[in-house]
């Protein structure tokens, strides 16, 4: 029966042609909105690996004030832990969670080299974001003076450069002048929010009288209000005449790196599904039709001893056919994505958003294909042979 | 082999009833070459469709190789259809996207043959009506009188006892409409029951029985010869 | 006779709904589809509110250094220093304004927070720019000179500041950040995909905290060009680009040297481009590749799927031709038949997605998704839309039409 519907199909390929272009445009336009999908839902399903409730973000920047800057930025860290209002206090880098800031370079152990973020933090980061080491320690004051400065890795950054090894106390390359000796691992760091990839990233050490990282996150009792905020921040400006003082809570810088990934797939999500509707509307005409012109054949085959439902059956596999035909021609190019690796996507997720958009065509196709179907497999074939 | 008793179609639409069979009982029997006749809209072709099983009777009962059809579902009318009968019609009814072959193999994908046991029995079909040399052909590229012939191939491919004909020369000129009644004819001798709806006198006389409707309505049925190639 | 075709069209459309929709359906979506993403574009690249002389200004936004040894690059944007030296120099431009890119600020009320964005401005930035001022006026030359405390404000941040006050808020006080600047004007808000003239807060550039005096060339400001007419645009590049090649090198710049420099004086489009074009030329293409291929998908697909219903349908209506066709109609009048209905249920397509489309344009601008934004269905996005309604409504005409005409009387009747 299968090679039966492949002949009609392929003796009909002229009349076809325009239909299988139609239902691989669709798998085309499914694979890609899908692959968007399935890498945020992957993505999101992973634990972010650290809280961000209650963490509020203090930004100073030093504009023409180059005077000692590394001491007045001690002498705010010391202020900041003075408040009844802050529970724990960090130094960072200008790359805070959520923050649009990147910065990343690559790193080697042997011949494993990777492209890792850098976050650089000092020894309460861990206690503020509630980060728990997996493996080894996190820093103390101790590892401002050793001689291979510390840092830790998280899981990401452990598996592509160590791979089976036990990176503790092991030596990292950043360049042929330095190296760092890994004291420390963490498991999920998702810096940029929940829909980032567990990229590989390590924590470098702030030193006491460094004037470069600026930031602090504050890790504040539940419910502190902007009364307090505003008290903060005329507390610091106050300090550092002439510098921006700047507070930002985690929650909304989280909420806009959400939005940043979302609005495309929305937007993405709801044209595809129109055009799917449109597809699926026109696909069910064009079947209709299809069938209208087909009465005679019905008939016969009516006669010849097809049952009702050998008719149904008929009239979707030959869809099915079809859409099968098409999507493999669609695989053609779907799979180059993987093999080309155009966007630096795992190949995993393309295969799951093909296999996904492949199920989304068949149904599609069936819904469309089974009412003109039935119609079909009703039609009385006394009535369809009906000689004029 | 086809019992047809006290049969009554009638067809209804929103306004109007049109009785197309009155009461007609016919008794076919096996090896008999049956024509009927009648003016057009005398209900010839309505009859043949509730003989094929195509049609149902509005009232009365068939019977067909002794089995009352009555109480039968789709599914065993269907398989009826595909074992004990084979179609012929006026205008060919071949599917125009298939081979000859592959028109041929038709009745037997409703069944569990094998795909080349399909490929030889349609094979043998087609040489009984001289096709063998035209299988990768399709019907486009065919005459009249070959098409016919492809349809009596697809007729007679899962070997049925009955054959009903609809026509079967009417879309001929009368030199292929003769090779067609050869044809039907030498299938009658090997042991096929058939029934044949026509208007040409000259092939009804060729054929062992001759009934003929009118009104829906059975006026006469003469036995023209009693040459059977099986009797009952 | 056209009068007589659309009639005749009209009848057919109204004598199968279902297929008139699907058709109507997929016109409607793709112009909508179309219309909303043109007018997104005029919204980023066209001249509008405050930049309403963008046809005829050139951007310098950003400058690259490297040190072409070591293949290190730094990149943004440049100092006011640079601007002043090179870009404010420049004869042929009728004025150059100066801008910071965005920076941020909190300012406290009544236990609220409200975020500001913030930019530090010249005079001349206020001329290059089309900023309707609601209450007060910009500063001049004369308070930035003085070091004067003041600024220009948008009407949102008014409502939100001085929630209550009825009057005018010029001269009343602002406290950002501990310093109290005095309010010198109010203007109306632009909308922040214009990254170049959007702020909550303008001050002048001699107020606290602007980094105006930072020596090197990179830094925080950009510049404006305003040419006296669009014609001089290439001059006025010549001129800068001669102007930056007289910059000695190699330099030091906090720490890094480099060998050469790379800024330019843009227009808003290639300016904009030019943030998305850092990479190699091959990702580039790849990545601009793959864009037009899913843009292609997107437009190409109602297409496909209106030409296949079209052709499915005509063969419905092939007895309709086989009867027109035997009464002596020439194949060529019926051609014409198919064609006008095609174009005529497009154009009612294009109506729906007209309608659809300012329903969507609507919501945008009062959903606060983009604040202050203003897209609005101009003549330009009306002319293309109506233009590919008419591409699609031959595309998915004439190939079946063609298919209709060519067969045979007796098919046709059959059929």
């Amino acid at each position: 029966m299968l090679r039966h519907l492949f002949k009609l199909i392929w003796n009909k390929k002229k009349a076809h042609s325009l239909l299988m272009v139609e239902i691989w445009a669709s798998f085309m336009v499914l694979f890609g909105v899908l692959s968007l999908i399935v890498y945020n839902v992957r993505n999101y399903v992973e634990p972010i690996g650290f809280d961000y409730e209650d963490r509020w973000i203090l930004n100073l920047s030093n504009n023409q004030d180059t005077l000692a800057v590394g001491d007045k930025v001690a002498s705010i860290y010391q202020r900041l832990n003075q408040y009844a209002e802050v529970e724990e206090v960090t130094r960072t880098g200008s790359n805070t969670p959520f923050s649009m800031n990147t910065m990343n370079n690559s790193v080697s152990y042997k011949d494993a080299k990777v492209l890792t973020n850098f976050y650089p933090v000092d020894e309460n980061y861990a206690q503020t974001m509630n980060l728990p080491v997996t493996a080894g320690r996190w820093f103390n004051k101790a590892d401002a003076v050793s001689k291979h400065e510390a840092i830790v890795i998280n899981d990401a950054a452990r598996e592509k450069l160590f791979g089976a090894e036990n990176p503790i106390g092991k030596l990292v390359k950043r360049d042929d002048k330095l190296y760092w000796r890994v004291v420390g691992i963490v498991d999920n760091f998702k810096a940029k929010g929940e829909f980032m990839s567990d990229e590989p990233g390590l924590f470098t050490f702030i030193k006491d009288k460094n004037a470069w990282e600026k930031e602090f996150i504050l890790k504040v009792k539940p419910g502190t209000d902007a009364n307090f905020e505003a008290k903060l921040v005329k507390d610091i400006a106050g300090m550092v005449k002439d510098w921006n003082v700047e507070v930002t809570y985690m929650t909304d810088s989280r909420k806009n790196q959400h939005s940043l990934t979302l609005v495309p797939v929305v937007i993405f999500l709801v044209i595809c599904s129109f055009l799917l509707v449109n597809v699926a509307l026109g696909l069910f005409g064009i079947l209709n039709l299809n069938i209208a012109k087909r009465r005679d054949e019905i008939g016969l085959r009516r006669a010849m001893g097809a049952t009702e439902k050998a008719v149904t059956r008929q009239f979707l596999g030959e869809i099915w056919v079809l859409a099968t035909i098409s999507m493999l021609l669609g695989l053609l190019f779907a799979v180059q994505f993987p093999l080309l690796n155009v966007f630096d996507i795992e190949g995993g997720i393309y295969l799951v958003a093909m296999a996904l958009a492949m199920g989304v065509v068949y149904l599609i196709v069936t819904l469309c294909a089974w009412y003109p179907s039935q119609q079909a497999s009703r039609i009385h074939p006394a009535v369809a042979l009906h000689e004029e | 082999m086809i019992k047809l008793q006290n049969i009554e179609k009638v067809y209804r639409t929103s306004s109007i009833e049109t009785l197309a069979l009155n009461n007609v009982n016919i008794h076919i029997r096996k090896g008999e070459f049956v024509s009927i006749m009648g003016p057009s809209g005398c209900g010839k072709s309505t009859l043949l469709n509730i003989m094929g099983l195509l049609d149902e009777p509005s009232k009365g009962t068939v019977e067909i190789g002794g089995k009352t059809v009555d109480q039968y579902h789709d599914k065993a009318l269907a398989r009826l259809r595909n074992e004990k009968l084979g179609f012929i019609f006026q205008s060919f009814h071949l599917i125009n996207d298939l081979s000859v072959l592959d028109n041929v193999e038709i009745p037997l994908l409703y069944r569990s043959t094998s795909a080349r046991e399909r490929r030889e029995l349609a094979q043998q079909a087609l040489e009984k009506v001289g096709l063998s040399n035209r299988m990768k052909h399709f019907p486009k590229e065919l005459s009249g009188g070959q098409k016919q012939r492809v349809a009596i191939a697809r007729a007679i491919v899962g070997k049925p006892e009955i054959i009903l004909a609809d026509e079967p020369t009417g879309n001929l000129d009368s030199a292929m409409g003769n090779e067609i009644l050869s044809i039907l004819q030498n299938l009658n001798k090997e042991g096929a029951t058939i029934v044949m709806v026509t208007h040409d006198e000259s092939m009804a006389k060729r054929t062992h029985r001759l009934i003929r409707l009118f009104d829906g309505t059975q006026v006469t049925d003469s036995i023209l010869s009693t040459n059977l190639a099986t009797g009952v | 006779m056209i009068l007589n075709y659309i009639k005749i069209a009209w009848k057919v459309l109204l004598r199968h709904p279902f297929y008139t929709f699907i058709t109507l359906f997929g016109i409607s979506l793709t112009l909508t589809v179309l219309m909303v993403l043109t007018s997104f574009l005029d919204h980023l690249f066209g001249t509008h509110y405050p930049e309403g002389k963008r046809d005829r200004s050139l951007y310098i936004t950003r400058m690259m250094q490297m040190d072409t040894t070591q293949n290190g690059r730094n990149m943004g944007p440049v100092s006011f220093n640079f601007l002043r030296d090179y870009a404010k120099t420049l004869k042929t431009p009728e004025r150059v304004g100066i801008s910071t890119m965005m920076g941020f600020a909190n300012t406290y009320i009544n236990g609220k927070r409200i975020k500001l964005n913030t930019k530090y401005t010249d005079a001349d930035f206020w001329y290059v720019t089309d900023f309707q001022f609601l209450e007060g006026k910009p500063y001049n030359e004369q308070n930035i000179a003085n070091g004067e405390n003041v600024v220009v404000i948008t009407d949102d941040l008014r409502k939100q500041y001085f929630e209550d006050s009825d009057g005018s808020v010029v001269g009343k006080y602002i406290d950002i950040e501990n310093i109290k600047y005095r309010v010198i004007g109010v203007t109306k808000g632009s909308p922040a995909t214009r990254p170049y003239t959007y702020s909550d807060v303008y001050f002048p550039y001699t107020a606290p905290k602007s980094n105006y005096q930072s020596e090197g060339l990179r830094g925080m400001y950009v510049g404006i060009v305003l040419a006296k007419d669009k014609a001089d645009i290439p001059a006025i590049q010549e001129e800068f680009n001669s102007a930056v090649s007289r910059i000695s090198l190699p330099r030091t710049e906090n720490g890094f040297k480099f060998h050469t420099i790379k800024v330019g004086a843009n227009t808003y489009l290639d300016d904009f481009l030019g943030n998305f074009l850092q990479g190699e030329e091959t990702r580039r293409t790849i990545f601009f590749s793959i864009i037009g291929f899913i843009m292609l998908m997107i437009m190409g697909l109602p297409a496909i799927n209106l030409v296949n219903v079209n052709v499915s349908r005509i063969l419905e209506r092939a007895s309709e031709i086989g009867v027109r066709k035997s009464f002596g109609a020439p194949s060529r009048a019926l051609l014409w038949q198919f064609i006008i209905e095609n174009i005529f249920i497009t154009f009612i397509g294009g109506l729906v997605a007209l309608l659809l489309s300012f329903l969507i344009i609507l919501l945008i601008n009062t959903s606060g998704w983009i604040a202050y934004a203003d897209l609005t269905i101009n003549f330009n996005v009306f002319a293309v839309s109506m233009g590919v309604c008419l591409v699609f409504g031959l595309l998915s005409g004439v190939l079946p039409a063609m298919r209709m005409s060519k067969m045979k009387i007796v098919d046709a009747l059959k059929a």
